[in-house]
């Protein structure tokens, strides 16, 4: 018997592993073309959308604003955003950027969690400069060679200051000796109506808000309000208080809010007297010789629960026997009183590895 | 009879195969290819800072004001816009300044002869070469009434409120 077109159970052998061997190879296919995309993309998007957050995102909650949490809140950060709304993107706001810029108060893992999210804990740097340099932030990690990146340019809403400069008419007692007069108190008042202030005609970007902003007030030159004249006759202030009132509700009135007045809390209000850097509570009784300078936080507002149609009043008490100081009168807060500095060009620039 | 023709070797052309698959294998997984589907990242990069710039120019710093974009338009101030917009684009974080360039044209609606027409505002600089990858950026601006006229704009633009394309090219030299 002729042995041709017969194969050998060797080559059969050794044929069959060959095939095998290929079709495990052919079935790794997906698997090699994997290596065709560079490992850079995936960082470039994680770096793109962590800068889409920061500048076109006002953070989760809304109201009360993420920024206002305090340290056993935190948890209840949703995400950290910036913008001022989300109506206007680029647009940063102040106090979002201090308090996220804040690394005592947040740890990495936050910033992983609240502003990169992923699965994968990703190393980041976020820095922000403004263009005079007044903000120059930054948080993360030294740049190893080869991370995912994002510029964006914004411009950064700072809050506005009311300053009373100098007495006009309408805050000086015409004639502190008739008898309406002749009581031992003097108040001076300044005045928050939020309907005019959160006019929604007014853009995001210029309105004032003290929801979300401090409210500043600066009362200078105030000796230039006093009674009599000598050197030692300096009014004093006795107290600061704040009143609302809900003019929608029937036969609306000025109530005092309840707040801890006697209390020095820098993160609800700070009080110079005399242009010192001592902290007074709002009961300061001290003698107030050139200025007061009250700055009340939005985390102060917020526990006063105001909404969009609430008048706040905030009441500087002067009491002394006879009365030093002839002020009176009532200041509103508003967009012809309050001074803005304007926005401020600043670069936001998000890595991430 | 039996003998050894035609009859591989097994065990040598086994061995043989396998190391060749196996150097195969390694050879195109461990090759990673710039692929052009990775070249629109910093296009994109490029493109997302341009439209920044140009928004940001687009917004004024107090509310009632004339943005600084539409005033270097209406003003035909193609040294300013530039100018503003470099120092806008390359400022880093770092305090360093980054490389780009521009240039940028405009686009306006010729009403008598019902054609649109373009403009020079800013001319390349000298890195421009043409063969730059250069990304474009654009913004409509809304221009108020031309009077008169600043000296360089075309002949045939309105003068009347009217709408504008600026359109900038960004490329990094």
């Amino acid at each position: 018997m002729a042995d041709d077109g017969v194969l050998s159970l060797d080559f059969l052998a050794g044929f069959t592993i060959f095939m095998l061997a290929l079709v495990m190879v052919l079935s790794m296919v997906p698997g090699l073309l994997a290596g065709l995309e560079s490992s850079g993309i995936d960082y470039d998007a994680v770096a793109y959308r962590t800068g889409v957050i920061l500048v076109e995102d006002p953070g989760w909650p809304a109201y009360p604003p993420w920024e206002l949490y305090d340290r056993d809140n935190k948890e209840e950060i949703q995400r950290m955003g910036l913008a001022v709304s989300k109506e206007t993107p680029n647009i940063l706001l102040s106090t979002k950027v201090e308090r996220f810029f804040e690394e005592s108060f947040f740890t990495s893992e936050d910033y992983r969690s609240k502003v990169i999210f992923g699965d994968i804990p990703y190393s980041y740097n976020i820095s922000l400069r403004s263009l005079d340099e007044t903000y120059n932030y930054n948080t993360g990690d030294p740049l190893p060679p080869g991370y995912g990146y994002i510029r964006r340019v914004v411009k950064i809403k700072e809050p506005g200051v009311a300053e009373i400069k100098s007495p006009g008419p309408e805050y000086v007692i015409p004639d502190p000796s008739a008898p309406e007069w002749n009581s031992t108190a003097r108040n001076f008042t300044v005045r928050l109506n939020f309907s005019q202030l959160l006019d929604p005609g007014r853009g995001p970007a210029y309105r004032i808000d003290p929801r979300t902003e401090p409210v500043n007030i600066t009362i200078t030159n105030f000796g230039e309000y006093r009674n009599i004249t000598g050197p030692s006759v300096n009014a004093t202030l006795h107290n600061v208080t704040f009143w609302k009132m809900d003019p929608t509700r029937p036969n609306p009135r000025f109530t005092r809010i309840p707040f801890s007045y006697d209390t020095i809390d820098a993160n609800l209000y700070t009080l110079h007297i005399n242009g010192t850097a001592d902290q007074h509570s709002l009961q300061p009784d001290v003698p107030v010789d050139s200025s007061i300078s009250l700055v009340l936080k939005p985390a102060a507002t917020s526990l006063f629960t105001l909404d969009q149609n609430s008048i706040l009043d905030i009441r500087f008490n002067f009491e002394d026997d006879p009365p030093r100081t002839n002020i009176t009168g009532t200041h509103p807060y508003d967009y012809t009183n309050v001074s803005h500095a304007g926005l401020k060009t600043a670069v936001l620039e998000v890595a991430i590895w | 009879m039996v003998n050894d023709a035609g009859q591989l070797y097994t065990m040598e052309g086994v061995a043989a195969g396998v190391i060749m698959l196996l150097a195969a294998y390694i050879v195109v997984s461990t090759t990673s290819i710039y692929t052009t589907g990775d070249t629109h990242i910093p296009d994109m990069q490029l493109e997302q800072l341009g439209s920044d710039v140009l928004a940001m120019m687009d917004t004024p710093d107090t509310n009632g004001t004339t943005s600084a974009l539409e005033t270097f338009v209406s003003t035909n101030n193609g040294t300013g816009f530039n100018s503003t917009f470099l120092s806008y684009c390359n400022a880093t974080t770092r305090g360093t300044l980054d490389n780009l360039h521009m240039s940028a044209n405009i686009t306006y609606r010729d009403a008598n002869a019902n054609k649109i027409n373009e403009y020079p505002f800013v001319a390349p600089d000298n890195t421009w070469t043409g063969r730059e990858s250069a990304v474009r950026a654009t913004r409509w601006v809304q221009l108020p009434k031309l009077s008169p006229k600043p000296v360089g704009m075309p002949g045939d633009m309105r003068t009347d409120p009217q709408a504008v394309l600026v359109e900038v090219l960004l490329w990094r030299a």
